[in-house]
């Protein structure tokens, strides 16, 4: 067989690495090939090629150092950075916040875990723990970590030498320059080059293609110029209307923190390819972050209802059921994702809970228990809170003290665990451990209110009036309308007016 | 002084003039201001005053939204307005403008409306209505261009403008019921464009800073010098002038008669609100520091609106004309009372002048009494100096001449933007005073002038003078000097020159000729029509200037100076009542210069993404080293957070240096640019109504394009 036609089969069979050697060999014998240099490309390219859209997540750096974003404090509702104030969202009372300042969501995406904490020591602080890894900046974000043979050495030196190649060649050719785009991109991960490539080549087309324009639009904003990457992405959208533009301009908006207009950017998407799905998943997540749920599931719903086995939208829906009281429904959608064959730790744990609600008990041990056994190090803890928080359900402390314990030896920065441990303790008189379980829970985690009013109510009840009143000011700062809380400050308010 | 109805505190350092007042969320005001630290302030007074608890689960609003909202706009913000950019949105639009930018914003929603680049920089917005356009306009005043966006970006509006934008006010100038456009740029030109047709121009004596509308066709203007004044179309109707320089002119009714006054903002920190039709000051009050901006809006919520006016530190002052009419009543008393005795007084000194003189008249012919013969008069000459001395420049001349014996003390010329101060004083000394004096004038531009001049004239050794005031008119090109008259020639044609056609008789040139230029003696009309040629040479530089015209209505004007040109085919057209015509231009060397700028431009483009990348590249780096260095503090590990720190250290240095060849960079590109929006310009000029209008949208077209052909063609035939 021709070795070429050979390497293309082995292209098309997705056998990148056979199909990089034969046209190592190829190449070897005719450096000057042109179609086997462009196939060893594509397959290189094919081999680390990442869904950046996906991927995409905002850096450390970016967070703190990029203040692209117009409005400081916008109005409540129009902004992704205080989801707190949007009217009608969930609350902190009856769906747990996560690390980031966000409701807990049905799925983890790289955006859901990005937090806006105050300062960046703060921030830095925050991925000392395990799970919650952040890029130090988004060009050296998980593109470089999934992807990217940047980093490896290869035998023989690299394939292309980018500092040598005259990139004003291949501009004028489309053929070649596309390929070598990409593997620029997401093979060698030099932006510059890639974008020098690509104002080359969008000259020498004379601003025609969009492609290049798009292309454009993603350098840009991977160097974090915003502005660039929006007239690219704008102008690529008036010569051709495409699915992958238009989530691209929608991030350039959220990026800039302008859910509104990136919305905006999704519903005229949504003209040309109605009920597309993507971007209806864009849609859904957007007003997620902006903590309007119910918008946030009526388009999850129209999902599902175009694609029945969308994990993401069956989970969210599942997650707001469980949220809104009405485990019965969770549990459909969750077993539904058990029927499409969806098999882990998570997911057993979120049946559990529902058949717990649901008042299904026979099933709740069964599912805790398959949970377990499929758990990794990083979500057993969180089960064995879970069967903690189901054994304080039925009333059994003495199970619920050893499951919290244990959730905390496997996480030892578990901060829920150490607050129920603490009401535990507080049940069986121990004040002084109960105090220190509540301490130690709201200085692993400042987002959460519960430990402070915890603290400040056990406090209060001591007599110590003055680390009362300061406690509870911070619950209140991370969930300003806690009733119980409010009560409690204004009865320290009354009692220091007395004195 | 006046009592202001409130007084707030905004707490930051705001620029001066850039101030505006906008509905955000369609019914209460909001006052929006630039800071020194690249942002907008928005002060929403009514987040205070309630609305705010109503929503449940919103608390955190009035924590985090208190009434002081800012914009990161990141860049220097050169001009801001708001207005109702969206034809379907009953609220007021935001739009920002910096040196390279423009951002149109809702501020409500957090949304942009638009964000467009603009080489040519933003020195003023202006947003509204203009005739001959369907939707609101953003008018963008920028380096020699003007460019106006509707609320979806697009820019239908585009023309361009002698120098740099200094300042736009839309105004019903015809009284048409549709806005017209003003515009004043840096070479004190003001001009008033009719769609993209150019209906009016005039000239001051200094830039114009601030240009507002007023009732009607009047519009209040502020010069760089300090000047205020008000015209009616063209026509100035006062004017007044201080030391201070005018940062904000508005016109608000502050004495409640439903007449507005021209309120003024100083850099002094005074405010002061004259009457629009006469100057009269009706109220005035001072701040600490110097005014940053006017506005009026309705900001106590009552149904009216007040006086907003706001210091650059940030104190913010409210005015309405309630309480001022009882305050103002005693000041106009008062007023009178001291008008009335100032009035006395001259009379009284008048009174005594003349009883004094009677008296010596009588006794004695008193030399020191200042009387001249009777028969005394001025003669005024205005001609053309070649400066023959070595020294001498060419220049005209203005000479005064007595009629007899007496002498000229001393003369002062006033005359508008030929000296430095307006006013030239000519005083030579006791033992050179003759019976004639000569003052030579040196007009920098062509424009028509009108000369005051006054005249001490007195006899030898008196000690009173006569003053004599007389004015002459400087025509428009009097700095031109007629050479030699003769028969066109046919045949060759000079390198740079422009030709048309007119049909009209050689002797309305000649007209124009003896009225426009300063001539020896009038140029007689040949009998039998015919053709002429004229050579002149300029006095400035003393490059030759040829006008020819054959019978048959052929008119070239040969120069190598396409403004002059310009100048010069507008005078003859207006003259002539021309309303349309169509002028072929050949400057082979301007036109060379386009060339060379066109290919400047795109290399520098080129080069501006280039170093854009390297710039954002190295931003990202230090970004990264910034969190290692944090990171590795937080780790108390010292040693690499000192390696990290002596990195970081590098690439900044790196990043300065690139940042400052990006600046030069796009220094030159700005001034390339500028040159050719003039070139434009010139070539505009040299056409008439609507081929005028053609040329510079054709010229957009093609600059649009890069295609450097047709733009040449277009200069040279005035067509695509």
């Amino acid at each position: 067989m021709d070795p070429v036609f050979s390497a293309l089969s082995l292209y098309k069979k997705r056998k990148f690495e056979e199909c990089v050697t034969t046209c190592t060999e190829l190449l070897d014998k005719n450096p000057f090939d042109q179609a086997v240099w462009v196939l060893k490309m594509r397959a290189l390219t094919e081999q680390l090629y990442v869904d950046d859209l996906e991927a995409e997540e905002e850096g450390i750096a970016e967070a703190f150092m990029d203040n692209e974003t117009i409005a400081e404090s916008a109005r409540p509702g129009t902004s992704l950075k205080n989801p707190g104030t949007s009217q009608g969202g969930s609350t902190q009372g009856y769906r747990p916040w996560t690390q980031t300042g966000r409701p807990v969501s049905g799925v983890v995406r790289p955006g859901t875990q990005t937090a806006r904490p105050g300062t960046m020591e703060q921030a830095l602080r925050t991925p000392r723990t395990s799970k919650t890894a952040r890029p130090s900046t988004s060009q050296s974000a998980r593109t470089i970590r999934l992807g990217t043979a940047s980093m490896l050495s290869e035998p023989g030196g690299p394939f292309i030498q980018l500092s040598r190649i005259n990139l004003g060649n291949y501009a004028s050719k489309p053929a070649l320059a596309k390929p070598l785009f990409l593997y620029i991109l997401y093979h060698e991960n030099s932006i510059r080059h890639a974008l020098q490539l690509a104002v080359l080549a969008t000259q020498a087309c004379e601003f025609k293609d969009w492609w290049w324009k798009v292309q454009l639009g993603k350098c840009y904003f991977a160097l974090g110029l915003m502005r660039e990457a929006e007239q690219q992405f704008r102008s690529a959208l008036r010569q051709h209307q495409c699915i992958e533009t238009f989530l691209r301009l929608g991030r350039v908006y959220i990026r800039l923190d302008q859910p509104l207009s990136a919305l905006d950017v999704c519903r005229t998407g949504l003209e040309y390819f109605p009920k597309e799905t993507t971007l209806l998943t864009e849609i859904a997540r957007i007003f997620e972050g902006l903590n309007n749920m119910t918008m946030s599931v009526k388009y999850y719903r129209e999902i599902v209802t175009e694609d029945s086995t969308n994990v993401e939208a069956i989970a969210c829906i599942g997650m707001h059921h469980f949220y809104t009281d009405q485990p019965e429904m969770a549990l459909r959608f969750y077993r539904r994702l058990l029927q499409m064959g969806l098999y882990n730790a998570e997911l057993f744990n979120n049946l559990g809970l529902c058949c717990f609600y649901a008042q299904q008990y026979d099933m709740t041990l069964s599912c805790f228990q398959h949970a377990l056994s499929l758990a990794k190090d990083d979500d057993v803890a969180d089960i064995w809170y879970n069967i903690g928080l189901i054994a304080i359900g039925v009333g059994d402390t003495r199970l619920a003290g050893q499951c919290l314990r244990l959730a905390i030896s496997a996480d030892s920065t578990h901060a829920p665990a150490y607050n129920n441990l603490g009401v535990l303790e507080l049940r069986r008189g121990r004040v002084n451990e109960a105090s220190a379980f509540f301490q130690a829970a709201a200085s692993l985690a400042p987002y959460l209110f519960e430990p402070y009013f915890n603290h400040s109510s056990l406090s209060h009840k001591m007599g110590d009036l003055q680390a009362s009143y300061i406690v509870i000011q911070k619950a209140l700062e991370a969930y300003p309308n806690h009733v119980p809380s409010q009560e409690l400050l204004r009865a320290l308010e009354k009692h220091f007016t007395f004195i | 002084m006046a009592v202001p109805v409130f007084t707030l505190q905004l707490n930051h350092k705001l620029l001066p003039g850039r101030i505006t007042i906008g509905k955000y969320d369609g019914s209460h005001s909001c006052l929006t201001a630039a800071t020194t630290a690249d942002k907008v302030l928005i002060h929403s007074p009514h987040r205070r005053l309630g609305s705010a608890s109503q929503i449940s689960g919103a608390t955190t609003w009035s924590q985090v939204n208190k009434e002081i909202s800012l914009l990161s706009v990141n860049r220097n913000v050169s001009a801001i307005c708001a207005g109702r950019l969206h034809p379907e949105l009953e609220q007021d639009i935001l739009v920002v403008g910096t040196p390279s930018s423009v951002l149109a914003y809702n501020v409500e929603n957090n949304k942009d409306i638009f964000y467009k680049e603009v080489v040519d920089g933003a020195n003023v917005i202006v947003v509204g209505n203009l005739s001959g356009y369907e939707y609101p306009l953003a008018l963008v005043g920028g380096n020699c261009s003007i460019q106006g966006f509707d609320y979806k970006g697009n820019d239908p509006y585009w023309t361009v403008s002698g120098d740099n934008v200094r300042s736009l006010a839309l105004l019903d100038y015809d009284l048409d019921g549709e806005n017209e456009l003003i515009v004043g740029s840096d070479d004190f030109d003001l001009r008033v464009f009719k769609e993209d047709v150019m209906v009016g121009e005039t000239s001051e004596t200094e830039v114009a800073t601030i240009l507002a509308p007023l009732r009607g066709s009047k519009m209040a203007y502020a010069l760089a010098n300090g000047t205020v004044g008000v015209y009616n179309k063209l026509h100035r109707v006062w004017r007044v002038k201080s030391k201070n320089r005018a940062v904000s002119v508005l016109s608000y009714d502050i004495d409640g008669d439903g007449v507005e006054e021209l309120v003024t903002g100083w850099s002094n920190g005074k405010v002061d609100a004259r009457n629009s039709r006469t100057g009269e000051v009706v109220f005035k009050d001072n701040f600490n520091s110097s005014i940053a901006g006017l506005a009026d809006g309705d900001y106590r919520l009552e149904g009216r609106s007040q006086l907003i006016c706001c210091s650059v530190d940030g104190e913010v002052r409210g005015y309405d004309p309630s309480r001022l009419g009882t305050l103002m009543e005693g000041n106009v008393h008062q007023d009178a009372v001291r008008e009335l005795l100032q009035k006395k007084q001259a009379l009284l000194m008048e009174l005594k002048n003349y009883e004094s003189n009677t008296r010596s008249s009588g006794v004695q012919q008193s030399m020191n009494a200042g009387m001249i013969p009777a028969k005394t008069s001025l003669q005024t000459t205005v001609s053309i100096n070649l400066g023959s001395k070595p020294k001498g420049v060419p220049h005209v001349e203005l000479c005064l001449a007595t009629n007899n014996e007496t002498i000229i003390r001393a003369v002062l010329v006033f005359a508008e933007g030929i000296f430095a101060g307006e006013t030239h004083v000519v005083h030579p000394r006791d033992e050179e005073l003759t019976s004639t004096l000569k003052v030579e004038l040196l007009p920098p531009r062509d424009v028509p002038l009108d000369i005051h001049i006054k005249a001490l004239v007195g006899l030898p050794r008196t000690e009173q003078f006569h003053v004599f005031e007389l004015t002459r008119h400087l025509p428009r090109f009097s700095m031109y000097t007629l050479t030699s008259v003769s028969e066109p020639l046919l045949d060759e044609l000079p390198t740079n020159f422009v030709s048309f056609n007119i049909s009209e008789r050689v002797q309305r040139v000649i007209l124009w000729i003896n009225q426009n230029f300063l001539l020896s003696s009038e140029l007689e009309p040949e009998a039998g029509g015919g053709s002429l040629s004229l050579s002149f040479i300029a006095l400035r530089d003393g490059s030759p200037l040829n006008i020819s015209m054959h019978s048959a209505g052929r008119v070239v004007i040969s120069t190598s100076s396409m403004t002059l040109a310009g100048d010069l085919v507008q005078s003859l057209a207006s003259f002539l009542n021309l309303s349309n015509l169509q002028v072929t231009a050949e400057f082979p060397d301007e036109l060379a210069h386009l060339g060379e700028w066109l290919e400047k431009v795109s290399n520098l483009q080129e080069v501006r993404i280039q170093l854009g990348a390297d710039l954002a590249h190295r931003a990202g780096l230090v970004r990264n080293l910034i969190v290692r260095a944090e990171d590795a503090r937080l780790l108390p590990d010292l040693s690499s957070m000192r390696e990290w720190h002596s990195q970081l250290r590098e690439v900044n240095d790196d990043l300065i240096n690139s940042y400052n060849i990006r600046c030069s960079n796009h220094n030159e590109l700005l001034e390339i640019l500028k040159q050719i929006n003039l070139t434009i310009q010139k070539a505009a000029r040299l056409r008439v109504g609507q081929n005028k209008a053609d040329v510079v949208n054709l010229s957009r077209s093609a600059l649009q394009n890069n295609n450097l052909h047709s733009l040449l063609k277009i200069v040279r035939t005035g067509e695509a």
